[in-house]
């Protein structure tokens, strides 16, 4: 509890902090983050019990930057991205998206989300999915939208399946129809929740090259959250690592690594050090006893 | 449920949705079913021949089956009227239960208002409630309308409530990710979700719209196959009773078919309609 009351008076200060936007001075300066995360803290109940899901996060997220979550399973990852989505109010702290608060921007539409279970409309038809993202978006659907769905089916490599309902595909598949789903929405950031998590380790590595080929051709914003060590390094321009709950930001590695990604040798390599630094870093977290 | 129905609900196929692959694989999946529904009606005819049981106990089948083919318009013209009323009492009950079913999803004050109101209707035995019916709407077919659309609320009701409220949780999340307003959330994710629900449902309440229409002949009126059994029980005249039984059975089964036949069309996606249903 103790601990608790630590966040609300973090919050209080912080609260005294001018934002980002309310400065008309601010000109000159550089551009503001494109998610910005301040002092957040979350916690829920559950069976008359406060848990304490996240503690004092703090994290600045670039626009076009491909950030990686990694951190121990039901250290609060999943709640993070909800929170960045708007989805739930943080108990404590202030989150921007593009300047405003992250209901607003999912109210601008610049939210593209994908699960790790690719909760597609089984209904549906893979283009009838894929038209969710734009029916959502306006009532109205014309000829346009389809010519739209199908390049996007082109661009996940499913022009041959518009017509397929997602129980005639494979895991894979699913994911690639998610993909183009969110592609869809013509997000400005992209939240991911282990995406890729439920595919076998081969699959799992051709979906991310193949994401990263889709992400540099539409730059966006990034959160993409995985347990998966090698992926993230693999993927991304930062990975931040959490600590197990109550979630905290242990550790920042910068992934000083050209673009594109390719599979060779040298970088696989150098991804693998890397990969260890994190795996250090998570192993520490997972050692010291949680105090705050 | 036999392998090779479930098998004709794959759309990948061509074949299976043209009306030829369906009258085959229903030929195929009913062989096994009649044989046996034939086996009874000869074991029938043969024990009340064997025991030389009497007509006004238990008619032969084949004095059964010339009363129906004596008289084929009068049962087919009762028949029709309790046909109808069933299906007016199922609609009227059905589109009344799915509101309802809204109305409640959509806040729980309506849930608290509406659910105990409707577990009342639902307790009340429909046998006691028809003469009351009849005093109110008459003694046309209005009455056995209402009887069957109230037999037919609550289960229909209780299940799209269910549906509606079974949602995957994560792909709730992506409409309200992408700003989807609560109209879009029912009608393009809550009620395509309710629809197995729903089918389950119509499962329990298309014979029970049956039951329904004839408890409300049977209290009055002169038509429909209610009232047929109600003159027939009155003269003791066994054949044409069992012939109206029948009747109502094959009603029953035609009814029940088609309802599984809309299933199959329309829940092709949906787990139980997916390889072989046996657990």
């Amino acid at each position: 509890m103790t601990g608790v009351r630590a966040d609300l008076k973090e919050y209080s200060e912080m609260r005294k902090m001018p934002e980002h936007g309310d400065d008309p001075t601010e000109r000159g300066r550089p551009p503001a983050p494109h998610v910005s995360i301040r002092g957040l803290g979350h916690v829920y109940e559950e069976k008359g019990r406060k848990v304490r899901a996240l503690s004092r996060i703090d994290l600045d997220i670039e626009h076009g930057e491909f950030v990686s979550v990694v951190g121990p399973s039901g250290c609060g990852k999943t709640t993070l991205l909800r929170i960045i989505g708007g989805l739930l109010s943080p108990a404590l702290g202030v989150v921007r998206v593009g300047g405003s608060t992250p209901d607003d921007a999912k109210r601008r539409q610049s939210i593209g989300p994908v699960f790790q279970d690719s909760s597609l409309l089984p209904w549906r038809t893979v283009a009838g999915n894929v038209r969710l993202s734009i029916e959502l978006r306006r009532n109205r659907v014309g000829k346009s939208d389809d010519r739209e769905v199908d390049h996007l089916l082109e661009v996940v490599g499913l022009a041959g399946f518009r017509e397929s309902y997602p129980y005639q595909l494979s895991g894979g598949m699913k994911q690639r129809v998610a993909l183009a789903r969110m592609l869809a929405v013509s997000p400005e950031v992209m939240l991911m929740d282990e995406p890729f998590g439920s595919l076998d380790e081969i699959t799992r590595t051709n979906m991310g090259y193949e994401l990263l080929r889709i992400w540099e051709q539409r730059p966006a914003t990034v959160v993409f959250v995985t347990h998966s060590i090698s992926e993230a390094v693999m993927m991304s321009d930062r990975v931040v690592v959490m600590s197990s709950r109550p979630g905290r930001l242990i550790s920042t590695v910068e992934i000083d690594e050209p673009r594109p990604r390719e599979r060779t040798i040298e970088q696989s390599k150098r991804l693998a050090e890397y990969a260890s630094v994190i795996a250090g870093a998570l192993q520490g977290a997972m050692d010291e006893p949680i105090a705050v | 449920m036999n392998r090779s129905l479930s098998d004709t609900n794959r759309p990948g196929a061509a074949t299976d949705r043209s009306l030829a692959g369906g009258a085959a694989a229903f030929a195929r999946a009913a062989s096994i079913p009649l044989a046996a529904a034939s086996a009874c009606v000869i074991a029938w005819s043969v024990s009340v021949h064997l025991l030389e049981v009497p007509e006004y106990i238990i008619p032969s089948p084949a004095a059964v089956g010339s009363r129906l083919i004596g008289d084929p318009s009068y049962f087919a013209f009762h028949g029709m009227i309790t046909l109808m009323e069933s299906l007016g009492g199922f609609a009227l009950g059905s589109a009344v239960a799915v509101a309802a079913a809204v109305a409640m999803a959509h806040a729980r004050i309506l849930e608290r208002v509406i659910y105990p109101i409707a577990l009342l209707v639902k307790v009340t035995p429909i046998v006691a409630v028809a003469p009351l019916f009849v005093i109110w709407f008459g003694l046309g077919s209005f009455p056995k309308v209402m009887i069957a659309a109230l037999i037919t609320f609550f289960p229909v009701m209780v299940n799209v409530f269910v549906g509606l409220k079974s949602v995957n949780p994560t792909t709730l999340d992506f409409f309200r990710l992408l700003d989807a307003n609560r109209l879009q959330i029912l009608l393009k994710l809550r009620a395509p979700s309710a629809l197995p629900y729903l089918f389950a449902a119509f499962r329990i309440a298309v014979p029970l719209s049956v039951i329904g229409a004839v408890v409300g002949e049977w209290f009055t009126g002169d038509r429909g196959l209610g009232s047929v059994i109600i003159v027939a029980h009155h003269n003791i005249d066994t054949p044409t009773l069992f012939s109206a039984v029948a009747v109502l059975a094959l009603i029953g089964l035609g009814l029940t078919g088609l309802t599984a036949l809309a299933e199959r069309r329309i829940l092709f996606w949906h787990e139980s309609h997916q390889g072989d249903p046996r657990i």
